[in-house]
């Protein structure tokens, strides 16, 4: 290669480099997700947040881009790909990818990210108060956490529980005894007794979200303890008590989001789901960005937002009685102008 | 806790221990006939895997059946090759099989046991209660009304013992993992007599797996052996390595966690977690009082002079 020849290619590469970091800064709003490895379609988290994102980005006329990690060490690189092609918000979902948004959010502090399911505190991310998290101070002062308020639809499912029940025995199959399952089974527990004082709670937590073995178990003990509804809130495990109520013949409660779909195989017994509504979540976050209004901090997904949820009744829509439908509706009604407090303290 | 209460919990724990029993006598046979096998975990997650994927597909449990045992049994031939062919460290092979397992199953869930493309649970096996055994008073309950696995389990426990202690099989198995060189001088084949058994215990913890995903859940997810085929393996070192040792460790594993389930709703005031890890502080203790003595060539290579 000549000399000549070299110098027009170096000169090349620099025009070149320059038109690609213009692109970067006065392009227009875009918008990327990158998914955890449950992948586009599971569902759960990662199908409800692209959804809600996506349309929301369309409507807003905002270009749109997502991917799905094929591990957990993927995450760090799909994010800084995204912040190389000039990403200004970035979606990350699920607890697992808290510590690596944490630091993408530190290293590019013009990006903004929305994590969903993620806060942090003191300690978690950063060192004093959990406000001063989301500050310059804190380092996270382009990270909205959208978390959802477990215990308010924990207590909807409480309330239809409580007015459902015949033998006036409740129970939860429950995982890992973190906050978001504790918050569900409080929730619960407060909706049923406020809905008949007399009610019997039970509850096991078993510390693992993949042994729906161990949860059916938990299921058939709270069943032969009297148990005629039984709410499943911790994944696979959860799912292990749905089916315990199934094979008994009785009432199932499912969770995070409508498991009429995503766990057919109990679909006879499942009055309805606990659940967070994620693409309202993700989809609000988007619209706030693209109108320049989306704040750095926890949003809260409620009852009264629309974020959280029972879902649809299903096959017990003609099954369930219209003073249980109205006892749900009136508990909703309640928490939304904050005459009722589920209970749940941290 | 009254009396309905009890047999209630004994029926739970004699299904809930199937898994660990039969874990630990797929261990027996391949320590037995002197081959470690701390493989039994991901060979009952294979078979878990594979009876649910197939027998979703075909809709036929039978074909699950046969799908999830044959899968564990080639887990197990890996196993025996690695190990008895190129005398690798049986330790490492071991948890080798249990990575490629976890991965393997995990990666294949993924793709073809989440919808839109899986076509639904073929069901789990029907509850047969056996006439007449069934209305005896408490232990009818307890033994006998179950899903077949559960039935099959006990059976096996009883032709195990026949089988390692009055038959030729049996005695070549034990030859071979006591004292290959002395077997191997009497004309047994140990290489052959190592294989067989291995791959038979492969078998076992094929059924195991089944056990999790065609008679008591009906579908599969990711890692749902939960640790269960080390737990077998603290069975049977438990247990001495024989089958009505494994079994009794296995039924005593079993209560503690129901009696864990059902005492949490009552007290909620002891952890899970501590209720949870009292089996394998009980499995120390009684290692550390009574020494367990494994068979003396188990985990060495037999190299043919």
């Amino acid at each position: 290669m000549s000399k000549k020849r070299m110098s027009l290619f170096v000169l090349a590469i620099l025009v070149l480099s320059l038109v690609l970091a213009a692109c970067g800064g006065t392009a227009e709003k875009k918008v990327c997700a990158v998914l955890d490895t449950g992948g586009e379609n599971d569902k759960s988290f990662n199908e409800f947040t692209l959804k809600g994102a996506r349309e929301a980005a369309d409507k807003a006329g905002l270009e749109f881009a997502h991917i799905v990690s094929e591990s957990d060490a993927d995450y760090e690189k799909n994010i800084n790909n995204f912040v190389d092609e000039g990403c200004g918000l970035i979606i990350t979902v699920g607890f697992l990818m808290g510590d690596t948004t944490k630091a993408a959010a530190i290293a590019n502090p013009d990006v903004n990210f929305a994590i969903v399911d993620v806060d942090y505190w003191p300690g978690f991310g950063c060192d004093e108060g959990v406000d001063s998290c989301y500050s310059e101070e804190g380092g996270l002062s382009n990270v909205t956490s959208l978390m959802f308020a477990e215990d308010e639809v924990g207590y909807l499912a409480g309330t239809l529980a409580g007015c459902m029940s015949e033998t006036a025995v409740i129970g939860t199959v429950s995982g890992m005894e973190i906050p978001p399952v504790v918050k569900f089974v409080v929730g619960y527990q407060n909706g049923a007794k406020a809905q008949n004082p007399s009610i019997e709670a039970l509850n096991v937590y078993i510390p693992d979200f993949n042994d729906p073995t161990t949860g059916k178990q938990a299921g058939e003990t709270q069943i032969g303890q009297g148990a005629d509804v039984i709410f499943g809130v911790g994944g696979n495990t959860g799912n292990g008590g749905l089916l315990a109520a199934h094979e008994a013949g009785l009432m199932a409660i499912g969770v995070d989001v409508d498991q009429y779909n995503t766990y057919p195989e109990v679909q006879a017994s499942l009055m309805t789901s606990a659940a967070k509504n994620m693409d309202v979540a993700t989809g609000d976050a988007v619209t706030a960005y693209a109108n320049d209004t989306l704040e750095a901090g926890i949003q809260l997904a409620t009852v009264a937002n629309g974020g959280v949820g029972l879902a649809s009744y299903h096959d017990w829509d003609s099954k369930v009685p219209a003073e249980c439908k109205a006892a749900v509706d009136a508990a909703a009604a309640g928490l939304t102008d904050g005459s009722i407090s589920t209970g749940y303290a941290p | 806790m009254n009396f309905t209460d009890i047999t209630f919990i004994l029926q739970l724990t004699v299904a809930t221990a199937t898994p660990i029993a039969l874990g630990s006598y797929a261990g027996l046979f391949s320590e037995r006939s002197g081959v470690v096998n701390i493989a039994i975990e991901g060979m009952m997650l294979m078979a878990a895997m594979m009876g649910a994927f197939v027998s979703g597909y075909t809709q036929s449990l039978f074909w699950g059946v046969v799908a999830g045992m044959l899968s564990a049994a080639m887990m197990a031939a890996i196993h025996a090759v690695v190990s008895i062919r190129f005398k690798t460290d049986q330790i490492i092979s071991g948890m080798v099989i249990n990575l490629l397992a976890a991965g393997f199953t995990g990666h294949i869930y993924q793709i073809y046991l989440v919808p839109p493309r899986w076509p639904g649970s073929a069901g789990t096996f029907p509850e047969l209660p056996i006439p007449f055994l069934k209305d005896i008073p408490f232990l009818g309950k307890i033994l006998f009304q179950h899903q077949p696995i559960v039935y099959t389990m006990i059976i096996l426990t009883f032709v195990i013992h026949y089988v390692l202690f009055y038959t030729p099989w049996g005695l070549r198995m034990r030859a071979v993992g006591e004292h290959p060189e002395a077997a191997d001088t009497l004309g047994i084949n140990v290489y052959f007599t190592r294989y067989a058994n291995v791959i038979i215990g492969g078998m076992l913890a094929g059924l195991a797996g089944i056990w999790l995903s065609l008679e008591w859940v009906g579908t599969f997810n990711i890692n749902m052996t939960g640790g269960r085929g080390y737990i077998a393996l603290a069975a049977l070192i438990f247990g001495r390595w024989t089958p009505f040792g494994a079994f009794g460790a296995a039924l005593l594993f079993g209560l503690a966690n129901a009696v864990q389930v059902y005492t949490q709703t009552l007290v909620p005031e002891i952890p899970a977690e501590f209720l949870q890890m009292m089996p394998y502080v009980l499995t120390i203790i009684v290692a550390a009082v009574r020494r367990p003595i494994p068979p003396a060539a188990v985990g060495q290579p037999y190299e043919k002079e």
